[in-house]
């Protein structure tokens, strides 16, 4: 049994068959995806690293009302990428990855610094990129970048 | 005193404790990055790396331009290895919105990113024997470097950051004088490379300041998301052009250099033997290198992405750049993130630096390759 039909019989049996798909890989970059309440994340996301899944990223997408969140996982060889999507209303915590992936760590915090994702239990819920006493999340829509010298 | 003992919290009050900045204008530290050490001695018993000084909110400016006006852009966050950023940039781009490729532009940009891969690497050469303390390599390094320079300035446009794919094909056909030049750059880099293997590599004092130093498991660079030569030194096979190959790779035979001792020297062996395959490859795709045009008769000046999310793959020098593009069907990416290989692989470090010294430290940074605008984006 391939590497992706074995993950996507697993993927289903912890969320349902509905919350899994097999996507369009050549276009899409990815074999499989998946949609994971917040509260089934951690035991995903520990049941593909027992598959010897590594973390590629973690980032967010700003749909209006709500955070698009996306974990990428992904195998070294065969490959076998999947995508974990969840969608959270803005301004609600999700439980961080951080200590079950140390690759989590990082990405957390550039998701919270871009787009002001919280994660809860966090080990080191800092910004990462912009500095320190920054009020703004920059990859929010809404956000409007202060004009430089030469538009000022 | 024991090293666990160095460890303990309370150990942190002692008058013997002490932190220092090193960076963020710090020669070895490549570029504007601040690690904040916590030292007991000359021993490290915490690193905290502080980023963001270059950050120039990239993925802000993809999603407030069209795909075209972003064109130049990747080849600024990864300048060493602007072309293959640049090219990752197009293939996704192209995937995303169907766009047809010709095969000549196609092979021309292989050639083009391997180029890429072997100036890359050999900065990186130079500068961390530099950073161990052997200046001679350095100069000779850059005098190869120059070579691919001066081969590319003319084709491309630009000595570091290239932009150079445009969508459906490459900017210019590279002529005669082009390929005979870079033909017998081979060359000259086959003799040169023996001369570092000479030179360098069974050096005593450069083999005891990297074998067994900042040894990264493969379990750990699992944990923490490694991939290129970082990945490769600890003994995982994992190349992107082998694993998911893109553009016109399947049509070359090359090797996956592999170490399995995952130590600084081992980072090195894999970063200095992938040289020669770039070279295996350049010389497969100048033989076989197929007539046609390079780009499409029309230049592709508006792209329409049909809405959806789309990821793309791609080996840069430094390991797998991924491309997440969200598009709504408008004229600019919805949101574009840039998974670079950096970022992840240096998150490693302050693990990898607690109780050794400091050094190590700069040969461990050094053995990671980091370029810091790539992760600050």
């Amino acid at each position: 049994m391939s590497i992706v039909d074995d993950t996507l019989g697993a993927l289903g049996q912890a969320l349902g068959e509905q919350a899994v798909a097999a996507a369009e890989r050549p276009s899409a970059g990815y074999h499989l995806q998946a949609q994971v309440p917040a509260q089934e994340l951690e035991a995903v996301a520990a049941m593909l690293t027992q598959k010897g899944f590594f973390l590629e990223f973690v980032t967010a997408v700003d749909r209006a009302q709500d955070l698009e969140l996306v974990y990428m996982f992904s195998q070294w060889d065969p490959a076998c990428r999947v995508k974990l999507w969840l969608s959270v209303p803005k301004g609600q915590p999700v439980p961080s990855l951080a200590r079950l992936i140390p690759a989590a760590d990082w990405h957390e915090r550039e998701a919270f610094d871009m787009l002001g994702q919280v994660f809860s239990g966090h080990p080191d819920p800092r910004r990462i990129l912009l500095p320190e006493d920054a009020d703004f999340h920059p990859l929010l829509r809404d956000f409007q970048a202060a004009p430089g010298p030469a538009e000022a | 005193m024991t090293p666990q003992a160095m460890l303990d919290p309370t150990h942190t009050l002692s008058e013997d404790t002490f932190y220092l900045n090193m960076g963020p204008q710090h020669p070895s530290t490549h570029g504007v990055l601040r690690l904040l050490l916590r030292l007991s001695g000359e021993r490290i018993l915490e690193c905290d790396p502080v980023l963001g000084y270059s950050h120039r909110g990239q993925e802000h400016i993809a999603q407030n331009k069209t795909y075209l006006q972003f064109l130049p852009y990747p080849g600024r966050m990864d300048y060493l290895s602007a072309l293959m950023f640049n090219h990752a940039h197009c293939l996704a781009v192209e995937k995303a919105a169907g766009i047809a490729v010709p095969e000549r532009a196609e092979y021309i940009r292989v050639i083009c990113a391997e180029l890429n891969r072997i100036s890359s690497h050999l900065l990186w050469l130079g500068a961390y024997l530099m950073d161990l303390g052997a200046f001679t390599p350095f100069l000779y390094c850059f005098d190869d470097r120059e070579d691919i320079m001066d081969l590319l300035l003319p084709v491309t446009g630009s000595r570091l950051t290239y932009c150079y794919s445009r969508f459906g094909g490459v900017a210019k056909d590279i002529d005669e004088t082009f390929v005979t030049g870079l033909r017998a750059f081979i060359k000259k880099l086959r003799g040169r490379l023996k001369d570092y293997d000479k030179l360098v590599n069974k050096n005593v004092i450069f083999i005891n300041r990297t074998r067994d130093v900042g040894v990264i498991s493969a379990d750990m660079a699992r944990a923490y998301g490694l991939t290129g030569p970082c990945l490769r030194g600890s003994g995982v096979a994992y190349d992107v052009r082998r694993a998911e190959p893109y553009s016109v790779y399947p049509e070359f035979a090359f090797e996956i250099p592999v170490r399995s001792g995952g130590d600084c020297l081992d980072r090195y062996m894999v970063r200095f033997l992938e040289m020669e395959q770039s070279l295996r490859i350049i010389e497969q795709a100048l033989d076989r290198l197929p007539q046609g045009p390079v780009a499409p008769a029309k230049p592709v000046r508006v792209v329409k992405v049909p809405a959806g999310d789309y990821h793309c793959v791609y080996e840069s020098a430094r390991g797998q750049v991924g491309i997440y593009l969200v598009s709504d069907g408008g004229k600019n990416p919805y949101r574009m993130k840039w998974r670079v290989p950096s970022f992840s692989n240096l998150s490693v470090l302050p693990k990898l630096l607690v109780n050794t010294l400091v050094a190590d430290t700069i040969a461990i940074l050094g053995s990671v390759d980091v370029v810091m605008p790539e992760i600050d984006r």
